[in-house]
Formats: C-alpha cells, structure tokens, sequence
C-alpha cells in the first residue's frame, strides 16, 4: 500500500508583474542606480582618496622649481633637449587629447620605416657614441604613447649626451641614474625602469636649470 | 632570452584565484539562491526595503519569459537613457571640457556598446566624453550590465533545482548582485586602486608645463571608481582612451595584477556558485578544468610568441636587442609577463581593457586573442561566460548521449531537442554575428584603410574581423586604429546591432533551457547515467568546445591570422 498522493502544489502563476509593475521596478531601478553608482560612489571614494592619498588621487602632480605644475609623473613628456634624458617617442606628441595613437602591426612596412625614422633622429640628435644600437626598448613606440618611464639601459645609453651637454662628467650621471632606478618591491614583481621625467627634475638643480 | 624566474608572480596569483574560487563561489550561490550568507544583519533590512520600493517581492518568481522580458525592460532602459545622455553631453551638466553631443549613430553604438558589456569605443574619451558621461552614465551600464549577466545565469542554472516551470525574480536578483558582490567589492578595490597611484578626484584636468616648454593637458577625474567596476564587471571600458595601458588608470606592475585579479575573481568562481545552487560541488571542476586547460594553453602561446623577436624587422641598422619581451605597442612598466596576464584575462574573461596594443602583437599572439571569443566561455564575461559554457556543455551531452545510445540526461534531467535547439541557437548565433557584417564590410566597399598603411593586407582583414568578433563576443577589445576607419555610420550601426544580438539572443537562450529544464521533475541516477563529475567527462567537454570553435571559424582565420602568421602582411 502506498501512502496517498500529496495534492499537487498549486501551479505559479504565468505572470507576476503586469507591464506596468515592469516599467515601475525598471524605472526604480535606473534612478537608484544612477544615484547609487554614478554620484554616490564616486563621490564617497574621492572623499577618502582625497584624505588618504591626496598626491595620486589628484593625478601624481610634479611641481618644478618655482612651485608651478610641470608635469604628471605617470604621463610621459616631451623632453628632447640635449641636456636632459628622454622619454620613448609618442605617437601623438605626448598630447592625451588624441588617445591612443596607433602603432603598425608586426609584419606592416610602416613599422620599419616608422622605426627607422625614430633611429635616425635619435643618433642624429642623441648623439651616441658611433658603435652605439638604441636600445628597442626605448625606440619601439609604446601602448599609451604616454610612457613615463624607460629601461634602465635605454637611460644610461644617453648618458654621454647629457654629459657633453653639461659639466656633469660620465661617471657622476651613471651613478645618478642607477639611484633613480625604481625596483621591483619583490624581484620579478614587475621590472626595474627609471622614470625619465622624475630623473629629469632632479637633475635641473644639478645642472643650474632650476 | 625568456626569463622563467618572471613567471612566479603570473602562477600565484592563477594559483590565488583558483584556490579562493570555491569559497567565493559557494558564497555567489548562496546569494542567487537566498541561503543565509555573511552580511545578512545589515543587508537583508536594506534589500527588503528595495523590493518594496520596486513594487516587487523575492516570492513572485518569474517563468523564463517574464524574465526575459525583465531582462530587456532594464537594459532597454539603461541603453535608452545612455543613448540621449550622449547625443545630449554637452547640453548636460558635467562638460568641463567641451565634449561635443555625439552623432546619433555613434551615439547608438555607444549606448548599444556600453549596456551589452561590451564597452568597445569608436570614440576618443579625454575629447569626445564628458565628465558626466565618465561619472554618472557610463558607470550606471558598467553595473547594470554586469548584473544582468550574473542574475540571467543564476536563473539558468537555478532550472536545475526547480520543478514549477520559474527561474526566480529578476529584480531580486539585480538588487541582490549590486548589494552583496558588485558595490561593495567595486567600493574595496577602488580603494586599493586609489592607494597604487590612480587618480580619484572631481577635478577635470590640469594644465602643466613642460620642461621643453609649450604646455600639457592632464586629463583627470574619478578614475579609480570607474576602473574598478570596469574590471570585476567584466566590462572593459577605460576611464582613459588608452584604457589600462594609461599610465594614470594602470600606474604599475602591481595595479596591472590587480587589476587582473578583480577580472579573473567573479567568472573564475562562477562554477562554483553553480556547484552551490545544485548542492552537488563536484559539478564544478569539469568546468573549472575546461576553462584552465584553455586558458594555460592560451596564455604559454601568447608568452612565447611575444618574447620571440619579430623577423620582419632583421637587419635593421642600429636597433639594438629587446631586453625581455617585443616591445613595440608595450608599456615599460610591466615587463612581459605581468602585462602578457592582463591581457589574456582581460580577452578571455571577455572584459577586453587592454594594456598593450594588439595590433601591434605577434600573429599568433592575436590569434590566441580571437581564439579566447571565439568560445566567449573559457570563462567568458561576468555571468554569460558561464551560461555559455553550459549550453556547450549541454550540446555536448547530447551529442555523447546519442554516439552511446542513451537517452541523454544531466544532473538528473532529462537533455531533449527542446535544450538542443536553444542551446544550438545561441552558439551558431556568434558565429553569424561575425561572418555576416564581415562579409558585408568587405564585399561592400566599407573598409578604408589610412593612408600609409597597406591597402588591403592580411593584417586589414585580421582588424575587421577582431572588430566583428569582439563585438559579437561583448568583449570590446580592438586591433587598433591603424588598420582601418571604424568611425563610420556602417561600423556604427552594423556594430551596434551586431552586440545587442550578441548579448540578448544567447541570453534568451539561457533563460529558455534553464526554463525548461525547470519545467522537468528530477530523475532518480541510474546505471546509464552519465557521471559528469569526471575527469573523462572534462577532457570531452574541452575537446567538444576546442574542436566546435575551431571548425565554425576555420575558414575566416585563414583568410586574415593564417595568412599573417606563413608571412603575409
């Protein structure tokens, strides 16, 4: 004998809400939402990220000698003067209001003569030594074309140019850029590079810029 | 010379997400289920209040087409709002910089681009975005989105536990994602972010002086916020037009691993939170094995590829040796293996921010990328990359299920040509969606190239295709504007078709199976029942997806990747 049939549970219904209760709960949804994450949470964030870390919430500021801004420290610049270390070259002049530029694929012949155009002016003007290569790291246009910092290498390469520049002699400015060099706060977690524009502030005093 | 010391960061931090992926994800499962979970106490008063707000109640379960219908009524609603936002900008408040309305058709890509979680731009940010479109518009879609997509696989999977034909309450569940996993996790990494160096401030910009002279505009704003729900919500939209290779948005090594981490957190625990909502957790790793099979073979391919020199460029005079990776359209920052992680997360989760240049990678490298959404589902963005591998995996069920005679059936329900047919549908859509505008633009005169490119290279037909599958996928990521012009009313329109159908129809497909399995009482296990906790059912279900994606696209990567990587331009 088997026990008795449970009644069967009443079937739910086919719809809960009418189209008016959707168009009720859809507009809840967007006003909250709106309000929620697009004024409250960026608000209550930038409250405590001005509290906590007021330099980089405020987009890494460098002041220059006389107090005014001369630059971000994330945000690469155009620093081709013979007396200063440069950046990689940008696509777009260093200029954030034209995004991205756009590097040439791998095999397109624009690379190599996009490359070549970079090398020439770099040995015209860098003024390396006539065995010298150019680091690729250093002449290969970056991602952002806003690249703030570059491989140790790629610096000490302009070293002799930055000398004859200025009084500073050879071995004071490669000692002066290895003590620039940013580590990885654990090796491997990341690479060593130099930040060119930070490298650069410091050495204005130095050579009497400031 | 490849450097395998580099690589301890990349295997801990896999090796993190993997191992906190089960507790994240039973705790997913308990919250789009109900079940008592921590934040209870303060949270639960809040969301009762919300209902009651929304005129709605965790009771009124949904069957599959009043959810979907749910569905369409709030994205439909975020994508109206954004499209009259942006044709709007600069009549609205929040234009510091003169950010022009944009063109209806750029604004409907836009708006289609922004609500599909898609987030692909034909747009320059820091000229033709206000800060109230950064802040305030486009930060509602990169919740919303994102919470769609958790929310529809949910009701998916909840067909699985269910016998009354319902798959749960839309709403609830959107309220629920915002409350339990998107707010606060967005509000903790933003945080964190701001603490690594990226800007967070109300302020639109600074004027600098450069040292060589003249001036600089720094573009600033709410930047860590934003970043922050771009990554766990899959999205991939920047704050910054150079997205995550923005030295401002993605400041160093370690914000790069973060970043990668608050992409990889939520689509990696995904199997899990099914596992939980089925109550049977082995259920979880032939999934959670599919997707790391893939995305192992993906990302030594990627790495390999890019630490190899590029031959094209031999001989050229005065250019001296690579340190460690190819540098061109890299940042220095992040040396090659960091940054090689972000970029495969970021392709194959389907969040598609980028931090390199992928036009600019080695061949096989953006074949790899391709390859990531092709599948859209190893793992796939927030919530649909899972959805999509379980209808793989119900296909693949049913095709074994008929090679061994048995009536095909999983987790005790009965596998039918009903699921089938849904199940196929979506699949088969994703490849139409690319092969149709593809074809179109091509045959039909769309595609201009810049002047100095190549007319019409291997590399051109790659772009237009990344272009088509990114958006078929809701990825958003882009090959690069050297290739071609995309700014034009046929990318603007096709585009943005092409990611409304892209998200909704294999929505509509998850809601429909998981419905009708819903419908379905629970089978007691028998000696024909397939074990799919396995390690064979696995590796089927990996050859399945592997072999599926390769024989629906072959043809088309011949034409483009194939040919790019035996040496054409």
């Amino acid at each position: 004998m088997s026990a008795p049939a449970a009644p069967p549970a009443p079937r739910p219904p086919a719809r809960v809400h009418s189209a008016a209760g959707h168009l009720r709960a859809t507009a809840v949804v967007l006003v909250l939402v709106v309000l929620g994450a697009g004024v409250a949470y960026p608000l209550v964030v930038t409250g405590i990220a001005e509290l906590i870390a007021p330099g980089t919430a405020n987009g890494s500021l460098l002041h220059g000698p006389n107090g005014t801004v001369v630059g971000s420290s994330l945000i690469a610049q155009n620093l081709s003067a013979p007396y200063l270390f440069w950046a990689r070259p940008s696509l777009t002049d260093y200029n954030m209001t034209l995004g991205a530029g756009s590097v040439p694929g791998p095999s397109d012949p624009a690379l190599r003569s996009l490359l070549n155009e970079t090398l020439s002016y770099m040995r015209l003007y860098g003024n390396l030594s006539v065995n010298a290569t150019v680091p690729f790291d250093w002449a290969a246009p970056s991602a952002s074309s806003l690249d703030p910092d570059l491989v140790p290498e790629a610096v000490l390469v302009q070293v002799p140019r930055v000398a004859a520049a200025t009084n500073l002699s050879i071995a004071f400015l490669q000692g002066f850029v290895n003590a620039h060099i940013v580590n990885p706060l654990i090796p491997y977690l990341g690479v060593p590079f130099v930040n060119v524009l930070s490298l650069d502030l410091a050495l204005l005093p130095l050579i009497g810029k400031a | 010379m490849f450097d395998f010391r580099s690589v301890w960061d990349v295997v801990l931090l896999v090796g993190l997400v993997v191992a906190i992926a089960p507790w994240f994800g039973a705790y997913l499962g308990r919250v789009y289920m109900n079940r008592p979970a921590f934040g209870d106490a303060i949270l639960a008063p809040i969301e009762s209040a919300l209902y009651r707000l929304l005129g709605t109640s965790p009771r009124s379960a949904m069957r599959s087409s009043e959810y979907m219908l749910a569905v369409l009524f709030v994205n439909g609603g975020v994508f109206v709002f954004l499209f009259v936002f942006l044709a709007l900008q600069h009549a609205l408040p929040l234009d510091a910089t003169g950010a022009p309305n944009m063109h209806w058709t750029l604004a409907f890509h836009s708006a289609a681009s922004f609500t599909t979680n898609t987030d692909f731009t034909h747009f320059t940010n820091e000229s033709q975005l206000s800060l109230g479109a950064l802040m305030v518009a486009w930060p509602l879609a990169l919740f919303l989105s994102a919470a769609t997509g958790l929310s529809v696989a949910a009701a998916m999977v909840r067909g699985f536990v269910r016998k009354d034909g319902t798959l749960g309450n839309f709403y609830v569940d959107l309220v629920r994602t915002m409350t339990r996993v998107l707010m606060p996790l967005a509000f903790l990494l933003a945080l964190a972010l701001v603490l690594l160096g990226v800007p967070e401030t109300l302020t639109n910009y600074a004027i600098a002086h450069p040292l060589t002279g003249g001036t600089q505009t720094i573009y600033l704003g709410p930047v860590a916020s934003f970043q922050a729900i771009s990554f766990l919500g899959t999205n991939g939209g920047g704050f910054y037009s150079t997205n995550a290779a923005s030295p401002l948005a993605n400041p160093s090594a370690v914000s790069d691993l973060l970043g990668t981490f608050a992409m990889m957190l939520i689509p990696f625990s995904t199997p899990f939170a099914f596992g939980q909502i089925v109550r049977r957790k082995g259920e979880a790793w032939p999934f959670m094995g599919t997707i790391l099979i893939v995305f192992a073979i993906a990302l030594g391919l990627f790495v390999a590829y890019q630490a190899a020199v590029n031959p094209a460029l031999a001989g050229l005079s005065g250019l001296g040796p690579q340190t460690a990776g190819y540098p061109v359209g890299q940042e220095t920052r992040f040396g090659l293996t960091d940054g090689s992680l972000f970029q495969v997360v970021s392709v194959y989760t389907n969040t598609g921010a980028n931090n390199m240049q992928i036009g600019a990678l080695a061949p096989v490298a953006q074949l790899v990328l391709l390859f990531g959404m092709f599948t859209q589902s190893t793992p796939g963005g927030d919530g649909t990359g899972f959805g999509m591998l379980l209808l793989f995996a119900i296909l693949g069920i049913f095709v074994g299920g008929l090679m061994v005679g048995r009536s095909p059936e999983y987790l005790g329900k009965k596998v039918g040509t009903g699921h089938v047919k849904w199940a196929a549908l979506a699949l088969l859509t994703h490849p139409a969606l690319i092969l149709v505008p593809f074809v179109l633009a091509v045959a039909g005169g769309f595609v201009t190239v810049a002047s100095g490119s190549l007319p019409a290279s291997a590399h051109t037909f790659t772009a237009v295709l990344y272009e088509f599958t990114s958006e078929a996928a809701n990825n958003g990521s882009a090959l690069g504007a050297s290739s071609f012009n995309d700014t034009t009313w046929f990318f603007n329109i096709a585009g943005g078709l092409v990611m409304l159908l892209g998200r909704f129809v294999p929505i509509f497909a998850m809601l429909k199976v998981g419905g009708m399995f819903s419908e379905e009482s629970v089978l007691p296990p028998g000696p024909g029942t397939l074990r799919t906790a396995s390690a064979t059912f696995t590796v089927y279900i990996t050859l399945f997806l592997i072999i599926v994606s390769v024989l629906l696209f072959l043809p088309v990567i011949a034409l483009g990747p194939l040919a790019q990587i035996v040496g054409g331009p």
